[in-house]
């Protein structure tokens, strides 16, 4: 039932859905899966083969594998005596404040704030006028292209007056050589690749979130596929047969289902975990987006209806109940469709005997990795079609019918 | 119906577990399964169940209304679910011609009703240009809360909108007219018949109703006298109105055509309410006659037909006279609201009609003025158009006719005044 007069605090205006519980709550949402996804690609696909790291002097040494991991090729460059990097090491999470190494998790606290801290920025400088967006924009640009420019040329000029006409390089006197100005902010874009590898999504995922982008919160999601893609591709046997970058590669077996009372691998639950938090990180950041942008097309009165303001909070909680409960159904059907195939041979096993029984336990379990997803595929199938079979919604909407008759009975 | 979105999802899902199976990776399988896991689930959830959508108009729920032009309609839509189930998301639309200018609110929502819920859609829309128009039916998108299905129906709930031209108030400027037997039909008609005023008294003719004698007369003068009564139906009056293509000149809601709609439906209006008959001729692409009739009614036909004509065609006046002349009553004010461009019959048709004795009122907007709104004319140009048709009504005032040289930007009854005769 719709109130009868809304609040000045309920409104539809933008600047007050961005205060409401529901819009925050799904913002968080997609900002922990975000992080959580970063964090379980790195444990993944963030590590160099043994092997790699034998050939490269030992765990103690310095090396680097296109892993999804940014200490270790920031490390390798730091270490060697001729490059400097530009930010300091605690912003690159290698050491904290006091100078300790770190590892693990911790790597990521200092570059992780650089970026909300950049989001912030960002998010603070488009509340601002086109105009101040503009001169913000160009002094960026011009201070970037003046710091990476203008030593350069003005040494040079100033040597060229001094010391007659000469090219930059190739000198003997190394005072001449003056394109080395140019090679610290170079070095300072390398670096921002090196932490881009992993925090390049992690910061359009923010400023996806909280800066209402469709495009930088797709452009996230399809550089985490890509990402996993390129892993699969550089760890592919054709591959490495022929260059062998030094990834781990994922294992060929997916191995028992120990958890949860034997519904999945743990192989498996960090696998599934992955996908599933990159739609969660994908949904709940497009949601936001979706019902703030019907609420931004509302004529000013009907963000002042009370109607329309119930119905945007039916919308807005149905949606949390349906991201909420659908995507543990995926997570579960998912486990069980990967498990499927153990069901397939077991209830072939009950059938011992038979040669029929025998040549198709035999072809599910020699083909492994064929058998599991095709066995996964039928899963899916079956449960597609119970769509149906199962009237559900009827059933909760029984339910919650007779809820709001108690209700409305006290 | 399955989105972009979905069809992108179920498409590079299949993709990484075959790219998965390909090179034995288990993490784009996963992937992979995980996006056509998340397809089958949210297919479960399916759209609206059984909805009842009402439309009420200006507060009363009506299949049809008429309207003046300019006039607001306060339009509410019930949506209620009268099902055991969630409606999920729902976009309900209400379609508005696009003719119509959306003042308050917005003729949609975005809801998701629980079972027995009922929610409103109030909206006011103006309508600034004459015509039939229907509101409705009702789109009904449900849209998955991932945005990865959508079905959208209609509900064939409909309401007819007529929108009337605007009808002026003339009578004073009428009355205050420099000719005061500018409609001389309607008072020389003032004769002797079945009526309700006092004309005059008589001596008893057999075959006089009884009731009509006045007996205080009789007894004063010992004769039988009987009261005569006046006729009430005094004349018929004749509206020409020019539907020509080039009737169109100037911008959507002033051009010749509207103004002339408007001038139609004030004149009709004002002589039905004296109890006239009014008949309406349009000519353009082809005649449309109404008969001549009094009463509500007829004004309602009038203002139904005025709603509806478009400029079309290019019929000559000449033709339109000469096919109606048998069916004028003699004498009878005929007006012609017309242009007059583009047309050279109109000097013939009009000393034809004023020849067989009809007063001719000509109302003639002035579309080079009305053209000069849209397009700019080279000064010179604009001077010469203008002698043209100053010429033009000149001649066509020589016949007998009165000329009403209709401006723009001068009102209705303001432009009544301005009568030209020889």
């Amino acid at each position: 039932m719709a109130m009868e007069s809304v609040p000045e605090s309920q409104t539809l205006h933008i600047p007050k859905l961005r205060r409401r519980w529901q819009v925050l709550v799904l913002q968080l949402i997609s900002t922990a899966s975000l992080l959580l996804v970063m964090k379980r690609m790195n444990s993944v696909f963030g590590s160099c083969t043994d092997q790699f790291i034998a050939d490269s002097g030992g765990p103690e040494s310095t090396y680097w594998c296109p892993a999804y991991e940014h200490t270790r090729g920031l490390r390798y460059w730091s270490d060697s005596d001729s490059i400097d990097l530009f930010l300091p090491d605690f912003v690159h999470g290698l050491v904290d404040t006091s100078g300790n190494i770190l590892s693990g998790d911790a790597t990521f606290v200092a570059p992780v704030l650089l970026c909300a801290v950049i989001t912030a920025l960002w998010v603070y400088l488009l509340h601002q006028s086109e105009k101040v967006q503009m001169w913000v924009n160009r002094l960026v640009s011009i201070g970037f292209v003046g710091w990476m420019l203008l030593p350069f040329l003005l040494s040079w000029i100033y040597a060229m007056v001094v010391a007659g006409p000469h090219l930059p390089f190739g000198n003997d006197n190394p005072a001449y050589n003056h394109i080395e100005h140019l090679w610290e902010p170079f070095m300072f874009i390398f670096e921002m690749v090196f932490l881009g590898i992993v925090f390049a999504p992690i910061l359009a995922g923010l400023m996806g979130i909280w800066g209402l982008s469709k495009r930088m919160i797709t452009w996230a999601v399809g550089y985490f596929l890509m990402v996993v893609g390129i892993h699969a591709m550089l760890t592919f046997e054709g591959i490495t047969d022929a260059v062998d970058v030094g990834l781990q590669p994922l294992p060929a077996q997916i191995g028992d289902a120990t958890l949860y009372g034997g519904l999945v691998s743990p192989l498996s639950l960090t696998l599934i975990s992955i996908a599933i938090l990159i739609i969660v990180f994908m949904e709940s950041g497009l949601a936001v987006i979706s019902h703030l942008e019907y609420a931004a097309m509302l004529p000013e009165e009907a963000k002042r209806n009370p109607e329309y303001v119930t119905q945007f909070r039916n919308v807005m909680n149905s949606h949390i109940v349906h991201m909420v409960s659908i995507t543990a159904v995926v997570a579960l059907t998912t486990a069980i469709a990967l498990e499927f195939d153990d069901f397939l041979i077991s209830l072939v096993g009950l059938l011992e005997g038979s040669q029929w029984s025998g040549q198709v336990r035999e072809s599910l379990e020699l083909q492994l990795t064929y058998g599991k997803v095709i066995s996964a595929g039928l899963f899916l199938l079956v449960v597609a079609g119970m769509r149906f079979v199962l009237p559900w919604q009827r059933v909760t909407g029984i339910i919650e019918t007779g809820m709001s008759r108690i209700r409305s009975t006290d | 119906m399955w989105t972009r979105k979905a069809s992108l999802m179920v498409t590079s899902g299949i993709s990484l577990i075959l790219i998965g199976m390909m090179i034995s990776n288990f993490q784009l399988m996963i992937i992979g399964l995980t996006f056509i896991s998340f397809l089958a689930i949210n297919g479960w959830v399916s759209g609206h169940s059984e909805l009842e959508v009402t439309r009420a108009i200006n507060g009363t729920q009506t299949n049809a209304i008429n309207v003046y032009k300019g006039d607001d309609v306060v339009v509410e839509l019930t949506v209620t679910n009268n099902s055991y189930r969630r409606t999920q998301q729902l976009e309900v639309f209400d379609n508005v011609p696009h003719e119509m200018k959306m003042r308050k609110g917005i003729n949609q929502m975005r809801m998701n009703l629980g079972p027995g819920q009922t929610s409103r859609i109030k909206y006011r829309v103006r309508c600034p240009l004459r015509g039939h128009y229907t509101l409705g039916p009702i789109s009904v998108r449900y849209r998955n809360a991932f945005n990865l299905y959508v079905n959208e129906s209609q509900i064939e709930d409909r309401t007819d909108v007529t929108v009337f031209p605007q009808v002026r108030e003339i009578e004073e400027a009428l009355l205050r007219s420099d000719v005061p037997k500018m409609y001389t039909g309607a008072t020389t008609l003032k004769t002797p018949g079945q009526g309700m005023e006092f004309y005059s008294l008589r001596e008893y003719l057999p075959g006089d109703a009884f009731r009509s004698i006045n007996w205080k007369a009789y007894a004063k003068t010992g004769d039988l006298m009987v009261n005569e009564k006046t006729r009430d139906a005094v004349t018929d009056v004749f509206i020409f109105l020019d539907t020509r293509d080039v009737s169109r000149i100037g911008t959507v809601l002033k051009n010749p055509l509207e103004m002339g709609t408007v001038a139609a439906a004030s004149v009709s209006t004002y002589f039905i309410r004296r109890r006239d008959s009014v008949a309406l001729v349009t000519y353009g692409e082809k005649v449309e006659y109404l008969p001549p009739e009094t009463g509500d009614k007829q004004d309602y036909k009038v203002l139904s037909r005025l709603a509806a004509v478009e400029a079309k065609g290019s019929m000559p006046l000449q033709a339109v006279t000469n096919a109606m002349s048998a069916r004028m009553s003699r004498g009878s004010p005929v007006f012609i609201i017309s242009s007059l461009e583009g047309d050279g019959t109109t000097l013939p048709a009009i000393r034809h009609l004023a020849g067989k004795g009809h007063e001719v009122i000509v109302l003639s907007p002035s579309s080079i003025d009305l053209e000069r709104l849209v397009s700019r004319i080279p000064r010179m140009s604009y001077e010469v158009l203008k002698l043209e048709r100053q010429n033009r009504l000149t001649a066509i005032s020589g016949y007998g006719a009165k000329v009403i040289d209709w401006m723009p930007d001068v009102e209705l009854s303001q432009a009544l005044l301005q009568v030209r005769s020889v």
